[in-house]
């Protein structure tokens, strides 16, 4: 995988395509809160022709201001790629495609970013929040969310005078399981 | 090769001798299709000597068919094999509400 820079990206990804590498295989993006604040977009290019091993590369881009350039120019298939991590991470290609691909256009958030909260779940009843041998007679102590839902101290019962959670403590306590003790 | 192998994914069963109440599987259930009920007994056939210990007894294992999309992770996480895949179709039902299947039948007489 070559990392590159997002000023590059076109660039390279220009050269690999007259080097050879003209079949466009896929292009994605991963969070990588929690290690880094940042959106990693991933691109592979193959040389169908030849035995070549395909080759990746890879763009870090801040999570508040994520753009790059799109090279859709360079494979008009890249759009559609282009398209679905505008909408699910919230990058923006610049020079891209910026219509909606799946999503409603009424829809606010990126889905796919590790911070986004299911708030619809937290209002739901969690049939696996009940501990084993638990009944409504005798509630156990311990307390679990469902994966998608942050701790309660972190979102929801959240004081609200207080600033808004990191992204990342969001992130990390929407797992699912345990909710943590905390001693005010 | 003859033919294509039968169908095996269309249902889901319960062992229900196997199901220990760990609630894992409702846990791990994306749509949260599985509801659980569950209480503490104490067992009875310890020695003498032994100090108490209780034991989970299940009550209520539920499947609501209008939630699951059969992706199967429950049979997958489950620890003791309490659930398993079955050839046969999910029953059509009239309403939503039918279409959640009791699969612990409660006990013919109280007590």
């Amino acid at each position: 995988m070559t990392e590159v820079l997002p000023e590059d990206w076109l660039a390279e990804v220009e050269s690999l395509k007259a080097d050879g590498f003209d079949y466009f295989d896929w292009l994605g993006c991963v969070d990588e809160i929690g290690r880094r604040d940042c959106l990693r977009v991933v691109l592979v290019v193959r040389n169908v022709g030849h035995e070549a091993e395909p080759r990746t590369l890879s763009c870090s881009l801040p999570r508040d201001d994520p753009r790059i350039d799109t090279v859709s120019d360079v494979f008009a298939g890249a759009a559609w790629h282009e398209r679905e991590v505008a909408e699910l991470f919230g990058v923006e290609f610049v020079g891209g495609d910026h219509r909606r691909l799946l999503l409603n256009p009424e829809f606010e958030g990126t889905p796919l970013r590790k911070d986004q909260v299911l708030a619809a779940r937290a209002g739901m009843n969690w049939p696996g929040a009940k501990e084993p041998g638990e009944t409504e007679a005798s509630p156990g102590r311990r307390r679990l969310v469902p994966p998608g839902v942050p701790d309660p101290v972190v979102w929801g019962d959240r004081d609200a005078s207080q600033p808004l959670a990191d992204p990342a403590e969001v992130a990390e306590s929407a797992v699912g399981g345990r909710v943590r003790w905390r001693r005010t | 090769m003859t033919g294509p192998a039968p169908p095996s994914h269309r249902w889901i069963r319960l062992i229900e001798p196997a199901c220990t109440s760990c609630m894992i599987c409702a846990r791990e259930c994306p749509s949260w299709c599985i509801s659980i009920d569950s209480h503490t007994e104490p067992i009875s056939d310890l020695p003498p000597t032994a100090r108490e210990r209780t034991r989970n007894v299940l009550d209520r294992f539920a499947i609501d068919w209008s939630l699951c999309m059969y992706c199967g992770i429950c049979v997958e996480e489950c620890p003791y094999d309490a659930l398993e895949w079955v050839g046969d179709l999910t029953q059509p039902e009239s309403s939503r509400e039918l279409l959640v299947q009791e699969m612990v039948q409660p006990p013919s007489d109280a007590k």
